[in-house]
């Protein structure tokens, strides 16, 4: 697991640009939020999933989810079908807060198009990004 | 960035206005009120749980589910709503959800010690008096690229008809809501005797938030928004919207940060438990236990909420207080037991 600062951030997974994160196997897709996204949005009192059977499309709002009275999103990182739902997220959202990676996946998805993966980030370029992304939201601003 | 400084809208439009700038990707400030009482009530709410449709109905109280978080308020011409839509590249956006509160309630904060009222911000979300009292409520969202943050200077407030646009289980609940909001809830007019001149509050709240922003270019809404308002309007209130199912399952109303009312209800074997709590820094400050269960000796019920009244809301602490009470009232409760208590008083933990 690499660690960047105070969030982990497996290098195994891929990341999409709203703090998604995806397990790629074959042609499904496990989807999730990161490690620091959950972190900096506080504890996850309720959350809306996409709908099972639905199909998605990269980048697009497939569910939302509600912080501290701050309602934010959840994203596709891919476009594809979503063949499942974490209902034990949806029953108790703070499995995202206490196993952002394990326990508290949103979303399970079917891939159309793998090609779309290379709009997200992995590995060095991942870690290099979440890095500019602490500097802007983590630390203290003026 | 913009300077919407408006005046009262009619309608849902002072709700709705937010909605649509931020679709539209339009940075501002919004000052701006509502012509007519609504009701509004948050994302992740159903309206035919949360709000009384049937009185709202007959006080001409429009209800709207917004795209933004918490819980049920309502709205009227005594309120100044302060809306800050900001794209989320903005330099004083912060993932941090907790630091934009912080940030952008401090102009209000200052506004209100302008006009002699000492405030302070409470996370999550409230802004409070000295004296620990609620003035100020927020709430926000990610809507479109941009992130809205919004609130309201209370000028004035009705909790009666507050008190009534809830749905509430029983009449009982409505009252202790009522109570507790005119303990923990106030208004300029409570604060300072009178309320200040509108336009002066609003000329205070600008020259605060543009020390945060910088100067805002002043903007008035054109004959297209409005179009668009009221096309947005039909998607926010269709029933669609409005009744959609949600995983959120009401149990109570925050009146502000660390007060609740709590209601609960639990039918075990020896029949159904009504709990109405008002819960304060997560103690019990008062409890009413009603249902159609039996105790003996008859009467002792009282005994049990005096028992409860002032303990804090955890599990194991709570058992022990029931525990006490049954070996010392030698109280017998066929088909209920300190557990059926707890679960209607809401106690997980």
């Amino acid at each position: 697991m690499t660690k960047v600062e105070d969030y982990d951030m497996p290098e195994e997974l891929y990341y999409h640009q709203e703090h998604m994160w995806a397990k790629v196997e074959g042609d499904k897709v496990k989807v999730g939020l990161s490690d620091f996204s959950q972190k900096l949005a506080g504890e996850i009192s309720y959350i809306e999933m996409p709908e099972e059977g639905g199909q998605v499309n990269q980048d697009k709002v497939v569910g939302r989810y509600e912080t501290g009275k701050w309602l934010g999103k959840i994203y596709a990182p891919v476009s594809g079908e979503v063949i499942s739902i974490n209902e034990d997220a949806e029953d108790d959202p703070t499995l995202i807060n206490k196993d952002p990676y394990g326990e508290g996946w949103i979303f399970e998805m079917k891939m159309s198009d793998s090609a779309e993966l290379a709009n997200l980030m992995k590995g060095e370029k991942a870690v290099e990004w979440l890095k500019g992304e602490i500097a802007k939201h983590a630390k203290e601003k003026k | 960035m913009y300077l919407f400084n408006l005046d009262q809208l009619p309608g849902q439009q002072s709700m709705l206005f937010f909605h649509l700038l931020a679709r539209m990707g339009i940075e501002a400030l919004v000052l701006v009120s509502p012509k007519i009482p609504l009701a509004s009530i948050g994302y992740f709410q159903n309206a035919e749980e949360e709000a009384d449709l049937q009185f709202c109905k007959k006080a001409n109280i429009p209800v709207m589910r917004r795209e933004v978080g918490g819980g049920s308020t309502y709205l009227d011409e005594n309120q100044i709503f302060h809306q800050v839509i900001i794209r989320r590249d903005h330099p004083l956006f912060s993932r941090k959800i907790s630091e934009n509160y912080e940030r952008f309630s401090l102009p209000v904060v200052e506004t209100y010690r302008e006009f002699g009222i000492e405030t302070s911000f409470r996370p999550v979300n409230d802004i409070l008096t000295k004296e620990g009292k609620k003035i100020t409520g927020e709430g926000s969202g990610d809507i479109g690229d941009c992130f809205v943050w919004v609130g309201g200077i209370l000028l004035d407030f009705d909790y009666q008809v507050m008190s009534r646009v809830l749905k509430v289980p029983e009449e009982k609940f409505r009252d202790k809501i009522y109570k507790s909001m005119q303990e923990n809830l106030t208004t300029m007019k409570k604060e300072l005797g009178e309320i200040p001149p509108r336009e002066e509050i609003k000329s205070v709240l600008i020259e605060k938030f543009e020390k945060l922003f910088g100067k805002l270019e002043p903007a008035n809404l054109t004959p297209p928004m409005i179009k668009e308002m009221e096309k947005l309007e039909k998607e926010f209130t269709s029933p669609a919207f409005l009744f959609k199912k949600t995983p959120r399952i009401p149990k109570g109303v925050k009146i502000r940060e660390g007060v609740e009312i709590i209601y609960g209800i639990h039918k075990a074997k020896g029949g159904l438990i009504r709990a109405i709590q008002e819960v304060k820094k997560e103690r019990i400050k008062e409890i009413s236990l009603s249902g159609d269960f039996t105790l003996y000796p008859k009467d002792c019920l009282e005994e049990l909420e005096g028992k409860l009244k002032g303990e804090i809301r955890k599990k194991s602490w709570l058992n022990s207080k029931i525990d006490e009470f049954y070996d010392q009232e030698k109280v017998q409760s066929p088909g209920i037991n300190s557990e059926d208590f707890l679960k209607a008083m809401k106690v997980e933990e």
